[in-house]
């Protein structure tokens, strides 16, 4: 193994870090350690789905500034999150949050109607300049929220499964019924290494190593203040 | 009246004056050389090249069922066309070949200053304009394309007949000009109707008739220097 890929590998356990550093986060314990009331879990659910809306926007924009064979490799990830897998009967991974919420009792309205929490918008904005600025940043912000998603990468479960497991825990909901959580938990595990793909080809210098963990490191903050505004929002309901 | 028909009704005159205009009768009247065409061939896939990033960005800020509609219309120009059996990018290399070009001169091309700067305000409004204007400005150039709406036909169509009729190229062999003679009579037709559905005011059309109109004035910026550059090669 040459000096570049030790460094390259480096970077990548660097990363991996800091995914797994996200959850001993103040915000991210304080949002780990809620109770979920049915209301919570409905509020939460909401939330989440304007979360993965707003990831739409930043992937769209990536694959605007990315490279012709990097903007091939977001469109098929797109597939799964906009359109979903027709040929294995799979929906969009947003019509999948609208069903999930079906099991605390949501409707399609209730999604509709619901304003997106004031602190996520401002968490909205951040990301979207982020997905705006060079595109190894951009895509490293975008590509690391899946990373640290990843079962694979994350010690002790990945957030989709570990709020899986409070439902499961605070509300009798077993996850094969959480079909949102359950397909995150899957998808996001093949979805963290689209990064390292990237970064193989277009990653040999240091400065776009170093572009990649500032995109990165960014993205982890913008993720904590966003999980902290859930936690308050949580706490602030019955 | 009816507010879109109106709307339509001004984006295909625009579209239509394109043609008429200084930079369009320039670049159009400029007599093809088999080295202008490889210019125009190798420029015409960065054109390519910047729709993508263009359309990517109009999908970043876009309606969710807007995105879709743009991811689909993406299918055809990232991964496949199956009217071409492969990518629009490669479609375009692949056409190169029958005027002696090979891979590497598309990936080693300099892109010409003029042409940079159009690229750049092309990015600009697809980034930074409302989502209605980024969209109608990226609509606009397959519009301009889409020999249903231009009368004499769209642009691949008329550069198209300029290589069968100045360099004896059939069309048909020009495949990835053929193509889009095609694909964007579709493209234009399934964006435009995303029209329908969103503009419902005054300040609604104003904000597609912005980006229709600057995208037009770049777009003429873009072939008049396409024109100029091509006057220098023999």
């Amino acid at each position: 193994m040459g000096v570049g890929a030790m460094s390259l590998d480096a970077m990548w356990n660097e990363l991996v870090e800091m995914c797994n550093a996200q959850f001993e986060s103040a915000q991210f314990a304080r949002m780990l350690s809620t109770k979920f009331s049915k209301e919570r879990a409905q509020q939460y659910s909401i939330q989440m789905a304007y979360y993965v809306q707003n990831r739409r926007d930043c992937w769209g924009y990536v694959q605007g500034s990315a490279p012709l064979d990097v903007k091939q490799l977001i469109w098929r990830h797109e597939e799964d999150e906009l359109i979903g897998q027709k040929a294995q009967g799979k929906v969009d991974h947003i019509t999948l949050a609208i069903k999930e919420g079906e099991v605390f009792g949501l409707s399609a309205a209730a999604f509709a109607h619901t304003p997106r929490l004031e602190g996520g918008e401002v968490c909205f904005s951040a990301w979207i300049r982020l997905s705006q600025r060079s595109w190894l940043e951009a895509i490293a912000a975008s590509a690391v929220l899946e990373m640290r998603n990843s079962g694979e990468l994350v010690r002790g479960g990945s957030l989709s499964r570990r709020i899986a497991e409070i439902f499961q825990r605070d509300l009798g909901i077993p996850m094969k019924q959480q079909i949102n959580n359950a397909e995150h938990v899957v998808m996001d595990v093949e979805h963290a290494q689209l990064l390292m793909q990237v970064a193989r080809k277009y990653a040999p210098a240091e400065s776009a190593r170093q572009a990649i963990l500032s995109g990165a490191r960014e993205s982890l903050m913008i993720d904590r203040v966003y999980r902290g505004h859930l936690a308050d929002m949580l706490e602030a309901l019955p | 009246m009816d507010l879109v028909k109106d709307l339509c009704g001004k984006l295909d005159q625009m579209v239509n004056d394109q043609f008429t205009s200084v930079e369009f009768t320039s670049f159009l009247n400029v007599p093809l050389t088999l080295e202008r065409g490889r210019f125009y061939v190798v420029q015409n896939a960065l054109y390519t090249a910047n729709r993508r990033d263009c359309w990517g960005y109009v999908q970043g800020s876009a309606p969710l069922d807007v995105k879709r509609v743009i991811w689909e219309h993406e299918s055809d120009e990232l991964i496949n066309d199956p009217r071409a059996g492969m990518d629009h990018f490669n479609l375009t290399v692949k056409q190169g070949e029958v005027i002696g070009l090979k891979r590497e001169d598309f990936e080693n091309v300099q892109v010409p200053a003029m042409v940079q700067a159009c690229f750049h305000a092309w990015h600009h409004i697809a980034m930074r304009g409302h989502w209605l204007t980024a969209y109608a400005a990226s609509h606009m150039l397959e519009r301009r394309n889409n020999g249903k709406i231009v009368k004499g036909g769209g642009m691949s169509f008329r550069v198209g007949k300029k290589f069968e009729n100045e360099l004896g190229i059939n069309l048909k062999k020009m495949i990835s000009l053929d193509v889009h003679v095609a694909a964007d009579m579709d493209h234009s037709d399934n964006i435009s109707e995303m029209f329908e559905r969103y503009v419902k005011t005054e300040e609604d059309c104003e904000r597609v008739l912005d980006g229709a109109r600057e995208s037009m004035a770049i777009d003429r910026a873009y072939r008049g220097a396409l024109g100029f550059y091509m006057e220098k090669i023999n």
